[in-house]
């Protein structure tokens, strides 16, 4: 008895040390980690919007019950105190979890100004090609008020994309996350 | 056994990955790029040498019938250090190690080491030891990542090679594409050593 005492004692020293070392450690890198995620984001709203003179997040207001699908983020880009385009954060289901992206719209043309894949966990050399350029590219100034739609050669009308060769999945999912935004932007900002 | 001797076994004849068989699920599944290869042996090489030292050093402390959840406690912490450390300091490549850096806790090369060399030895001789050990896994996973990124993606470090990166094999770089580079690399090896074993 007296043996098992001094043992679990034993433990729960050793356990105690790592525990107050892992929280120094943490204290650290915390604050380092939450600047970093910040930035990262600000810069993907740069890259989507670039016109913005100010960057509300106004979920509260626009995501009435919380997460709503697939829409995580409502951020409104103002101009002059009025707002003139949405940045939206989506996270489509692709086929390696999900795709988390920004879809930005402007106000005045109703068009999708730039879609960036912020991360994903797709197949990499097929599915993972979604964060490149190339890809992006095929969203620009596509009209916000028609439902996108995936084909598999080159695009013959204005609504349509073209999907990432082999990875048939990972495009849908990208589309779906720029329709669902899409949908989200036409009935509350036009 | 001289320092030397204890440095250089972890490299070629007791190489964690490809003698000792030690380490697979991570080898095979991160070793999709160059990067990621060195990436993950360095944060293995970090996690072994810090347990190695402190299993070292605790060794007369440490009492007998508890000792492998103490070694259990020891690696998870310096394996969370080395996530949150990564995670703040090189985010891409947190980003694509993703699951694999806690799951060092479990590799059994580390927890290997702790209870095979490190609870036995002294500072000095662990310190070796895992430095060693460090630097063969870490070979032997570029050596596979390298083989996948070449063939199934056409680039080397992300560098796009002549002739291969039009068309690469895309399934050198997917799941199966792991096990077969693993496998010829070992044929190789073992093909290697027979002959070396033969010509003795």
């Amino acid at each position: 008895m007296r043996d098992v005492l001094k043992l679990g004692a034993f433990l729960l020293i050793v356990a105690g040390i790592a525990g107050l070392g892992l929280g120094y450690v943490n204290s650290l890198t915390a604050p380092v980690i939450l600047a970093q995620e910040e930035e990262n984001k600000i810069s993907g709203f740069q890259e989507v919007y670039s016109q913005a003179e100010e960057i509300k997040d106004e979920s509260a207001k626009y995501l009435p019950d919380g997460a709503d699908g697939i829409v995580r983020e409502v951020n409104v880009a103002y101009q002059k105190g009025t707002p003139a385009g949405v940045i939206y954060m989506v996270e489509p289901k692709g086929y390696g979890g999900e795709i988390q992206m920004l879809v930005a719209f402007d106000i005045a043309t109703k068009e999708i100004t730039a879609i960036k894949v912020l991360s994903n966990k797709e197949t990499p050399g097929l599915g993972a090609k979604c964060g490149e350029e190339f890809f992006s590219e095929r969203f620009q100034n596509k009209s916000a008020e028609g439902v996108l739609e995936l084909v598999k050669q080159e695009p013959v009308g204005d609504n349509q994309v073209m999907a990432i060769t082999a990875a048939t999945i990972t495009s849908k999912a990208v589309v779906e996350g720029v329709n669902t935004a899409r949908e989200h932007f036409v009935s509350n900002f036009l | 056994m001289n320092l030397a001797k204890t440095f250089s076994k972890g490299i070629i004849n007791e190489n964690p990955l490809f003698r000792l068989m030690l380490g697979m699920c991570p080898a095979l599944a991160i070793t999709t790029s160059v990067e990621n290869g060195i990436g993950m042996g360095m944060a293995f090489t970090a996690v072994l040498l810090a347990s190695n030292v402190v299993v070292s050093l605790l060794r007369r402390i440490i009492p007998e019938s508890i000792r492998i959840p103490c070694f259990i406690v020891v690696i998870a912490s310096f394996v969370t250090i080395t996530e949150m450390v990564m995670h703040a300091y090189a985010p891409a490549l947190f980003e694509s190690l993703g699951i694999f850096i806690p799951l060092i806790v479990v590799n059994c090369i580390i927890l290997g080491r702790a209870e095979a060399f490190a609870s036995k030895n002294g500072l000095v001789p662990s310190v070796m030891d895992a430095l060693g050990m460090g630097l063969g896994y870490t070979l032997a996973l570029v050596t596979v990542s390298a083989v996948r990124e070449v063939l199934g993606a056409g680039t080397f470090l992300g560098i796009p090679i002549i002739g291969l990166i039009d068309n690469p094999a895309l399934v050198m770089i997917l799941p199966p594409g792991g096990f077969i580079a693993l496998g010829c690399i070992l044929a190789l090896l073992n093909k290697m050593q027979q002959k070396k074993a033969q010509s003795n």
